[in-house]
């Protein structure tokens, strides 16, 4: 194909000449790429930017997350605060499916096109390192997941708020609370982003990275509950912490109390039974969950060929 | 300043494969052709000067800068393409080449400018809003020039870029290279394997083989004129290197040719002579150009004489 060239134009007397102009203006850098691939990369989660198909997913996801405190929310509104379905401590465990599905679905989004397509050898050769490109991803995973665990939470605490009788007073309650919500909501979304990124990393087939996440939820959470339920020895007691759900419900339970743990499974209520262990202990595994989670992304991304 | 300087640079794989042996090289600005056949190591050369991988041992700088310590200050200023597939499918080439450009460290506005800019260079019109998946083979090869091109480089990388085109795509892919390094004058460094395509566009060729470098000068050095007269006669060439070498002459045959050194005196009068006692037909008189095809025939010839020795 021949391209128009730049042609003078002589006759109004203005010349347009749109030929290659070079760039001279500033070059943000390494932090500026990064910044991007963040934004870009959250952005892909909810298919923002893509064809209608790709927000289908995240948002009917997004959607369930929240719904169960907009109902609450309503029913306070209607009937008083008689019952209350969701407290901050239980909210998470609730829709802990939710999460995971989210997770399952969209990690492979973030990750297993620059792969299978290729697009992992142009970013390495843009202006961030390997290690820059996992950060990145990682934390746009959990950004994402962030809009659905603080959202719902906020909502719950703007309910509370306004469906008091003396907003100011109630307002002053509860603001302690926030603290409570943003670590919680924090510590979900990372988590789980952590372990959906993990397995995402290694393969660029999106069906199998899929299958891979829901398969580490269901077989961790059941092999969990089956290991406690077997007996009520020392094995049964720790059985526990193979259950992400059950650790992350027993850290947040360490870190602000609250009525008991009611984690594993999605919380369908049987979590009740189990006996409860230190908040140490709980802590502990979720740090080494962590850990052991972004050095095998890390690890994956210094080696992934390019 | 020298634009890429090679010292003694060494790539193993882990296979054992040495794909880069000791390589030394200085490179000025201009288009440049990298050539070698496939697996010389051109690749593995614009893989080490990215940043993609790591070299054994050895040293490289690209514009004065160490691509072991100052990888993203150079890449800010390099456009890559690669020679495999690398679009996202669900992305439209505006958005993605905007995104590129972002990645290379441009500001959001300048990257939405030059992004219509370098995509009209490339002669994307409106299918530029369309996702990139549904492209042919030629439109995405466009995109990734536009990419390669849309933070403005200094230095631009293009790997087999006429990989899986048709000769018309061919053809204007390499116009585009050539307008793109002589116009705009960034300097370019084109690896193929096919020496025709390097004729065209480059006015520099490394050549490389087997890790080694081969040759490194001007284009025009390679295909200068030879001390060697060639001549095609109907009928009686055998004939011809006989009375030819009675007169004095240096003559063999090769194909149908006759081929005669050129001593410091002029042998045009003699042959004329020659040809006309014998009565042949004289089809053609030429003094002979190398071809970049025997540089590597050179080469492959050289070795098996050293085998034999």
């Amino acid at each position: 194909m021949t391209l128009p060239e730049a042609q003078p134009v002589a006759r109004s007397g203005a010349i347009y000449d749109l030929g290659y102009q070079g760039y001279d203006g500033p070059r943000l850098g390494r932090p500026a790429a990064i910044a991007t691939l963040f934004w870009s990369s959250w952005r892909s989660a909810f298919g923002l930017g893509r064809s209608g198909r790709a927000k289908i997913v995240p948002w009917g996801l997004t959607v369930l997350a929240l719904l169960p405190a907009a109902v609450a929310v309503g029913i306070t509104a209607l009937v008083g605060d008689a019952v209350q379905p969701f407290t901050y401590d239980n909210y998470l465990p609730q829709i802990a499916i939710t999460l995971s599905l989210f997770v399952a679905a969209q990690a492979p989004e973030l990750v297993g096109g620059d792969q299978r397509n290729h697009v992992l050898s142009l970013y390495f050769s843009h202006a961030i390192q390997r290690i820059d490109y996992a950060a990145a991803k990682l934390g746009a995973l959990t950004a994402a997941l962030l809009v659905l665990t603080l959202l719902p939470q906020l909502v719950l605490f703007a309910g509370k708020v306004l469906s008091a009788t003396d907003v100011l007073s109630a307002f002053g309650n509860e603001v302690p609370k926030l603290l409570q919500i943003l670590v919680s909501s924090l510590l979900y979304s990372l988590t789980l982003a952590v372990i959906g990124l993990a397995i995402a990393a290694f393969t660029p087939r999106r069906s199998f990275a899929t299958g891979g996440i829901i398969a580490f939820f269901l077989v961790t959470a059941i092999v969990g509950q089956i290991l406690t339920r077997m007996d009520s020895g020392e094995v049964s007691r720790y059985a526990q912490l193979i259950d992400v759900d059950r650790v992350l419900a027993g850290v947040t339970h360490a870190l602000f109390g609250g009525p008991g743990i009611q984690g594993g499974g999605g919380g369908e209520g049987g979590g009740a039974a189990i006996p409860e262990l230190a908040g140490m202990i709980y802590i502990g595994t979720l740090i080494a969950v962590l850990v052991v989670g972004i050095g095998v992304i890390v690890q994956r991304y210094r080696r992934v060929q390019a | 300043m020298p634009l890429i300087s090679a010292n003694a640079l060494t790539k193993r794989y882990s296979a054992g494969v040495t794909a880069l042996d000791g390589l030394t090289l200085d490179v000025e600005p201009g288009i440049i052709g990298l050539v070698g056949a496939n697996g010389a190591g051109k690749s593995t050369l614009i893989k080490i000067l990215l940043g993609l991988i790591k070299p054994t041992s050895g040293s490289v700088s690209v514009m004065d800068m160490d691509v072991a310590t100052q990888g993203t200050q150079i890449r800010q200023f390099v456009g890559y393409l690669p020679e495999h597939d690398c679009l996202p499918t669900d992305l439209s080439a505006t958005d993605f080449v905007s995104h590129m450009g972002r990645m290379a460290g441009l500001p959001a506005d300048a990257a939405r400018e030059r992004t219509a800019e370098v995509l009209r260079h490339v002669g994307l019109y409106e299918e530029r809003y369309r996702a990139i998946g549904g492209y042919s083979t030629g439109m995405k090869q466009r995109v990734k020039l536009a990419q390669a091109l849309v933070h403005d480089p200094k230095l631009l990388l293009l790997d087999e870029p006429t990989n899986g085109l048709d000769p018309a795509g061919r053809d204007e892919m390499l116009d585009l290279v050539k307008r793109t390094g002589s116009e705009f004058g960034i300097a370019t460094i084109v690896a193929s394997h096919l020496l025709g395509e390097i004729e065209r566009v480059c006015n520099f060729l490394l050549a490389i083989d087997g890790g080694k470098l081969l040759r490194a000068a001007p284009l025009a050095s390679f295909t200068e004129q030879t001390g060697t007269l060639a001549i095609d006669v109907e009928d009686g060439a055998e004939t011809l290197v006989r009375r030819l070498g009675d007169h004095g002459l240096t003559a063999t045959l090769d194909g149908a040719s006759v081929l005669v050194d050129l001593p410091n005196a002029d042998p045009y009068d003699v042959v004329r002579d020659t040809v006309d006692e014998l009565g042949l037909r004289l089809l053609r008189l030429e003094q002979r150009r190398h071809r970049l095809e025997d540089l590597f025939a050179e080469r492959t010839t050289g070795e098996a004489a050293d085998d034999a020795a």
